[in-house]
């Protein structure tokens, strides 16, 4: 007897109203049955069961459980699987890049380059990047990695003056000068005059 | 003719009124004109302890920095000087002159770049000396980037670039008498006539003792985790003796005597001193606490031996937020004596070495509020003193 045949014989022994869903699977069964053995099947299912339980783990589910559907904006990264390091980064969001809560800004001290003409990672026109910065270590909750993140100022005009934000996560003084966000970071573009701020990703620090 | 009664009673009034009016004409008459005037400048009386300098570095446009000149018994602002891109400023210990240094680039954001160190003497306001000097580390200011020793014989003026190094000027001379490097280290804190110490990137001390012909450095043993809990550049400090409490962002608070053997004594907890639990370091971020935390967010009265620090209620990494009191400690008994509620949080704390002394805060306004520290009541507030009041110096601070 064939497995087809069991799971017939059931529905006319239990004589149940056969319903469109119910027909659709009985002969989707039967195509199945008639074309495969049951050690087959078996072995799909087994590795459906092996694999399948790895699909929550690709980082395609984490981006969408750190997104919750309908909001168009990133969670908190407290609902993210990977614990935010900083309280920062528990508060930090992934969608704009103009307010201080921005990821990447976990530690910047300035005008946002982005509210300035310029980008996340460019400067306005008019301005020159400093080939010099100090480097920061930002969580993003987006995809539970932390990165390493430049702040290079962009320099050659005054101060862009639109609301400043500072970022305090990792700083250290002065006599630290490659953690520190008050030193001008303008070596290299001519006169160090500072207009604004940007925070480039240099490298993935998980 | 007949007069009516409505005609009468106009009459009357009118009487009445010329004779209330008389008194004004005749007054008027007496009046002398007006005098011609000649323009002239107001010149001030001798430093005293509560003339105090405030640091202004007009974030929104930097180029405009400013120091104003303040009578804090009165709450009037007394003058202003230029403190050009990050300026920063230190009084001779006397109040013979207070020091500006400040750059500019000679076609506004572009063009020849100059550093320089004006000399102004304070009754006037007028520049004495404008030397050029070799460079200045372009920082936000901080006070310990200018510095003058006990004597006011010598300026210590820090610098970055090509490496760091501090600049010591002459205040006699005006020239740069010496440049000494110290790769690895910055800032100045001065003991004495012939000496500073500056921080190191690995949490130790480097002393310099200033010779005839060179400076001498010696080096403490690493004293802090900078990483884990980094001490504070504004520390409160004094040249006479070099009596420095370095106060970390935890509120760990390190007691030193700088000199060219610098001793530092056992750290104390600020929250202790309270009554409180020790605050956490960065190996646990998320605890919040009360903590040290602003800008000037720490002064010092010397003679009473207490300290003054800006403490708001926040998890570690919070180090640059403004206090919403200010605790007064003993340093000698590691007690808190006193908590003062702020108006609105400030960034800043100063006060006055005199028996008498006044504290001064800020808000994000620009307001600057002057307490009497003995009734512990605002005495004046100045509204929008500034754009951005980063600091204070007084006659001996």
């Amino acid at each position: 007897m064939t497995q087809s045949e069991l799971i017939s014989g059931r529905a006319i022994q239990d004589g149940a109203p056969s319903s469109p869903l119910d027909r659709i699977t009985e002969r989707l069964i039967r195509h199945v049955a008639s074309y495969s053995s049951r050690r087959s099947v078996l072995g799909r299912l087994g590795a459906w069961a092996t694999f399948g339980a790895l699909v929550p783990l690709l980082p395609v589910e984490r981006a969408s459980a750190a997104t919750p559907p309908g909001t168009g904006k990133a969670a908190p990264a407290a609902q993210s699987h990977v614990k935010a390091p900083s309280p920062f980064a528990a508060k930090a969001q992934t969608t704009d890049p103009t307010a201080c809560d921005y990821w990447r800004y976990c530690a910047i001290d300035g005008f946002l380059c982005a509210s300035c003409g310029g980008g996340v990672h460019s400067c306005p026109p008019g301005t020159r990047p400093s080939p010099t910065s100090w480097i920061g270590t930002c969580f993003n909750p987006q995809d539970g990695q932390s990165y390493l993140v430049a702040y290079r100022d962009c320099c050659g005009q005054d101060a862009c003056s639109q609301p400043p934000c500072l970022g305090t996560d990792g700083d250290q003084p002065s006599y630290r000068p490659q953690a520190n966000n008050d030193i001008i970071w303008c070596f290299g573009t001519g006169a160090l005059v500072y207009n604004c701020s940007t925070s480039v990703i240099v490298g993935n620090a998980s | 003719m007949r007069l009516t009664s409505r005609k009468l009673a106009g009459m009357t009034a009118f009487l009445l009124a010329g004779a209330a009016l008389a008194p004004c004409g005749m007054a008027l008459a007496d009046e002398p004109v007006l005098q011609t005037e000649e323009s002239d400048i107001i010149k001030l009386s001798p430093v005293t302890p509560h003339r105090i300098l405030v640091q202004d570095p007009v974030g929104h446009h930097a180029k405009d920095g400013r120091v104003y000149v303040v009578d804090a018994d009165q709450g009037k602002l007394l003058g202003m000087v230029q403190a050009a891109y990050n300026g920063n400023v230190v009084q001779d210990p006397k109040g013979r002159a207070f020091y500006v240094a400040e750059t500019v680039w000679s076609r506004g954001n572009r063009g020849d770049r100059a550093d320089l160190l004006a000399t102004y003497d304070p009754q006037t306001l007028e520049i004495t000396n404008d030397e050029v000097l070799p460079g200045r580390a372009l920082v936000t200011p901080k006070k310990n980037d200018l510095t003058i020793s006990s004597d006011g014989s010598r300026i210590y003026v820090y610098d970055m670039v090509p490496t760091n190094a501090v600049h010591v000027v002459d205040t006699t001379t005006h020239k740069v008498a010496m440049n000494v490097g110290l790769p690895g280290c910055a800032l100045t804190y001065p003991w004495g006539k012939d000496g500073f110490t500056s921080i190191c990137a690995d949490g130790s001390l480097a002393n310099v003792s200033i010779g005839a012909e060179k400076a001498d450095i010696t080096h403490t043993k690493p004293f802090f985790d900078p990483e884990k809990d980094a001490v504070f550049e504004h520390s409160p400090s004094r040249s006479a003796d070099g009596k420095t409490w370095f106060i970390s962002y935890s509120g760990l608070v390190y007691p030193a005597t700088l000199s060219a053997t610098t001793t530092i004594d056992k750290p104390w907890s600020i929250q202790e001193a309270a009554g409180m639990k020790a605050a956490t370091n960065a190996d646990s971020p998320f605890t919040v606490t009360w903590r040290p935390g602003g800008w000037q967010l720490a002064a010092m009265h010397h003679a009473s031996g207490r300290l003054y620090v800006a403490m708001h209620q926040g998890t570690f990494w919070t180090h640059k937020v403004s206090g919403t009191e200010i605790w007064e400690l003993d340093v000698a008994k590691h007690k808190l004596l006193r908590r003062i509620k702020l108006p609105r949080p400030s960034s800043m704390v100063g006060v006055t070495q005199d028996a008498s002394p006044q504290l001064f805060t800020n808000d994000e306004a620009g307001d600057f509020f002057i307490w009497d520290l003995k009734t512990g009541k605002i005495a004046h507030t100045m509204k929008h003193l500034g754009d951005d009041l980063y600091f204070t110096t007084a006659l001996g601070d």
